[in-house]
């Protein structure tokens, strides 16, 4: 398949309506990590820029909030309709610069869209509700959903059209003006949707985007007109949005890191298991927050399922996402290799053997893109780093245990609470596994537990730090307050 | 002669793209079928067959779009390739027989793909996997209807 453009150029920054040049002279280049070429360069747009867009973000807001739902639902499905047209350029693009391969990047997209079709429907969603005689006889009690103002999302690289659809669509839809800010290390794709954006028809400063780095993040964070952020990225840096932006006064959801469990019952589904293992494992290079990383075997089934596992392992293709046979590109960056390769040193150097090493691989035709092949590391420990941290890459870590409850201890352990699966035909051990495991997102013989548009994206400890998530009811809650009205007529 | 790609089908996106190739190759075989003055008795067959494959494309253009289910992108690792190749090279200036039967074999071999295809797609996309079922069980209409002529 073809690239959309070999270069996208300097990018611009979309705000009141209008694509804009930054003035900020500071550059950041986009890399194709397949490739190793520069394919844009993104401003760093400046401190000053984004006040600029937050000051006209809430002027914008009051007419928008006037305007009634029903209105407000019409533009998003008119964005749906221009998003189904740029339906395959979003995923060439995605390709381009995240990496992933043109199946995961068109599942991204459709993922993209459920948001705003779950939006559309918010006339229904955002009803309140209300008690005739609910204060005192001839006294009626209302509760209103209303919107708050401004919001924004700062976004992270590995669902570079995804992520900001879990939360902009809700916010926007449900009244409120907003800014996105796409990671800088992945910012054409949502760049290339904002056309679709523009083209809708949202009334101008009402919805809006800021291209940059940590000085938009900070102010956006800071600024008094801003009524909350939401965030997806690694756990240091979610808890440091949390703190700062709830410093400031205001509502925060800041989803973190992962370190996911997939654990195999001895009575599992062989063939199917190990099949939907390697989606969870190898897909998206290992860069999803719900991608499997411990594979926990318990008992007797080891070595079968080891033995079918890695050779399922040894199939899967590795090479440039746009090749559609391929089904594994490469991380995002030398950085993320180089650290992903440390773990892999590490652990073996700890002990572990591993009975697929990606360490070494090369994809011919691209000497300069950062791939790192599907790695298996055997007889792990739990003490090891490679079992505890977030690697962020094809690498599976293979523990063996007894019993049920010593992988739920063991997955208990971890200061994370993202994911976790078991894979079982046992109805009481996926029971006990789906009551007592302390995740957001439990899987029974599913090993990504991506919740739909209409579900929220949950995560519990050092996964998620807020209350209320992204996507469905949660976003709704999320970007509105409940205003009570008591009412009394003489 | 129409000029078919066919990928290694390991991934959903593979097979859907091999099933492209299917019908692109089909239909560009109906369309030189129809222009033939030897065949010209059938003429209007060959024509609608060329247009149903068009838009047996159209379908699954849809189906990728619309079905794929990011949850379940499971590596494909049981299609060989090699077994659903198609000949698209038709000899020039066959009558209505010859033509039908080279045909055919295209229709032979595509619902041979189809219906391998939804039993794959079945563990990973019910939705595509019926579509997959209704496009074999057309190609096994159309081979009759190739064989009757």
């Amino acid at each position: 398949m073809s690239e959309v453009q070999k270069n996208y150029g300097k990018l611009k920054n979309y705000v009141n309506g209008e694509w804009v040049d930054s003035e900020s002279d500071k550059l950041l280049d986009v890399e194709n990590p397949a490739t190793g070429e520069i394919i844009a360069q993104m401003p760093l747009s400046t401190v000053d820029e984004t006040k600029a867009a937050i000051e006209l973000a809430q002027d914008a807001w009051q007419e928008w909030r006037e305007t009634p739902p029903i209105s407000r639902a019409r533009i998003f499905f008119k964005l749906k309709e221009l998003l189904e047209l740029d339906f395959e350029n979003i995923a060439r693009i995605m390709v381009q610069e995240q990496g992933k391969t043109i199946d995961e990047s068109r599942g991204e997209t459709r993922r993209s869209i459920e948001n705003v079709e779950v939006a559309c429907g918010i006339p229904s969603l955002m009803f309140g509700y209300g008690l005739e005689d609910g204060a005192a006889e001839g006294i009626d009690e209302d509760a209103i959903i209303s919107p708050l103002g401004v919001f924004a999302a700062i976004c992270p690289f590995n669902f570079p059209a995804m992520i900001p659809y879990w939360f902009w669509p809700y916010a926007v839809a449900t009244g409120n003006s907003y800014i996105v800010k796409p990671s800088s290390q992945v910012p054409i794709t949502q760049n290339y949707m904002f056309r679709a954006v523009e083209k809708a028809g949202f009334p101008p400063g009402v919805i809006n985007l800021v291209n940059g780095s940590h000085e938009v993040s900070d102010t956006l964070m800071e600024h008094p007109k801003v009524k909350g952020i939401s965030f997806v990225g690694s756990s240091p840096i979610a808890k440091y949005v949390y703190k700062k932006s709830a410093e400031n006064g205001k509502r925060v959801q800041a989803q973190g890191g992962a370190k996911n469990s997939l654990v195999v019952m001895p009575d599992c589904n062989m063939d199917r298991s190990v099949a939907n293992m390697l989606a969870s494992f190898y897909g998206c290079a290992g860069q999803r927050c719900l991608a499997g990383s411990n594979l926990i075997l318990i008992g007797d089934v080891a070595e079968p399922f080891m033995k079918k596992f890695t050779e399922a392992s040894k199939k899967i293709r590795v090479g440039y996402g746009l090749d559609e046979s391929n089904n594994m590109g490469p991380v995002i960056s030398a950085k993320s290799k180089t650290k992903i390769l440390g773990y892999i040193d590490g652990a073996v150097k700890d002990g572990a053997k591993p009975v697929l090493d990606g360490r070494g691989i090369k994809v011919p035709g691209y000497e300069k893109g950062h791939f790192v092949g599907p790695t298996v590391l055997d007889h792990c420990t739990p003490d090891m780093a490679a079992c505890k941290d977030e690697i962020f890459g094809p690498v599976v870590t293979v523990l063996r245990m007894k019993t049920l409850d010593e992988a739920i201890d063991f997955i208990h352990s971890s200061p994370f609470g993202n994911a976790a699966s078991i894979y079982t035909q046992n109805g009481k051990w996926a029971r006990d596994f789906r009551y007592k495991t302390q995740c957001g997102n439990i899987g029974i013989n599913v090993g990504i537990v991506a919740a739909m548009a209409y579900f929220p994206f949950a995560g519990y400890k050092n996964s998620f730090f807020g209350d209320l998530h992204g996507q469905g009811q949660d976003a709704i809650n999320f970007f509105t307050d409940r205003k009570v009205v008591i009412t009394r007529w003489y | 002669m129409v000029v078919c790609e066919f990928p290694e089908c390991t991934t959903f996106g593979a097979v859907i793209r091999f099933a492209l190739e299917l019908e692109k190759g089909a239909a560009g075989v109906y369309e030189e079928l129809a222009k033939n003055p030897k065949a010209a008795s059938a003429a209007d067959t060959f024509m609608a067959l060329a247009a149903a494959h068009t838009k047996r494309g159209d379908l699954l253009v849809h189906t990728r779009q619309q079905k794929l289910n990011e949850m379940m992108l499971e590596p494909i690792q049981d299609i060989k390739r090699e077994s659903y190749l198609i000949d698209t090279n038709l000899p020039a200036g066959v009558d209505v027989k010859t033509g039908a039967k080279f045909a055919a074999k295209i229709e032979e071999t595509s619902a041979r793909f189809y219906a391998d295809s939804a039993r794959v797609a079945k563990s990973l996309l019910h939705e595509a996997a019926r579509v997959m079922e209704k496009l074999g069980k057309e190609n096994v209409a159309n081979k009759a209807k190739l064989e009757a002529l």
